[in-house]
């Protein structure tokens, strides 16, 4: 197994870090609410906003999943070609997700680096748009080959 | 010869243990902050220390993970009674086990997951 990553690794790494960090919110949610706790976690706007709108972009990323697989089932090779007559398996599940991470990411974005407002937003900016290249790249050797 | 002169007014220690911590809390109230970097970098750090004493080489990523859910328990224990701790510092608790848990994931390598 190659230890470069991968597609599958990516992905995989990007459903660990949404489940995790759903896992955590509920958690201190949950914490404060059994407790009845002075300090909610729920006293801060966002952190319901992100609970609740991972867990409904999570189960979008189930049914991108669902039709990925179903578009694998369809796919087609043609005789003589070496590749696949379409790249939807290969760009569903990861798009399912980018939209998961970047909600889940705006909140050390707002807590920690500052807001819209803040200077280091050009980090996320430059950060998103290389991963978004490395995609793009990663399906052009998918369907392609090397570039 | 014994000083009187402290440097902040002393807690009422006829109250409880309870009251003396938050009213040790009001006065400073930057210790719930610092009680958690506390953790945080003993986890951490030492973790790291340790690691790299016995193999000669540190998960990093790992021991971040580790110490943030560390923190994230302790903070929660703090929030239930208000005076420790600010909501402000549990967000920001929260994060941290988001940017942590960004770290650790993507660090793995392919046979790791």
């Amino acid at each position: 197994m190659s230890t470069t990553g991968s597609q599958i690794t990516l992905t995989l790494s990007i459903v660990m870090i949404v489940l995790f960090s759903i896992a955590i919110i509920g958690f201190a949610i949950g914490f404060g609410l059994d407790t009845d706790a002075d300090i909610k976690a729920t006293d801060d706007s966002d952190i319901s906003t992100i609970y609740s709108g991972s867990k409904s972009d999570s189960n979008s990323f189930k049914d991108s999943s669902d039709g990925t697989y179903q578009s694998i089932l369809d796919t087609t090779v043609e005789p003589g070609s070496d590749v696949v007559q379409s790249a939807a398996p290969f760009a569903l599940t990861p798009g399912g997700l980018i939209s998961v991470l970047t909600r889940i990411i705006s909140l050390p974005k707002r807590v920690i680096f500052g807001g819209d407002s803040s200077p280091f937003v050009i980090f996320f900016t430059i950060f998103f748009a290389a991963i978004g290249f490395i995609f793009a790249l990663l399906l052009y050797k998918t369907l392609r080959g090397n570039p | 010869m014994i000083f009187f002169d402290y440097l902040y007014n002393l807690p009422n220690a006829t109250e409880g243990i309870d009251a003396i911590a938050i009213q040790t809390f009001n006065t400073f109230p930057f210790m719930g902050a610092l009680i958690l970097l506390f953790v945080f970098l003993v986890v951490f750090l030492g973790g790291i220390t340790r690691q790299k004493i016995r193999s000669g080489t540190a998960d990093y990523s790992a021991w971040a993970i580790l110490a943030s859910i560390s923190t994230l328990l302790l903070a929660l224990l703090l929030s239930v009674t208000s005076g420790f701790i600010q909501l402000d510092w549990l967000i920001i608790v929260i994060a941290l086990n988001i940017l942590s848990a960004i770290w650790f994931f993507m660090d793995r390598k392919a046979s790791e997951i």
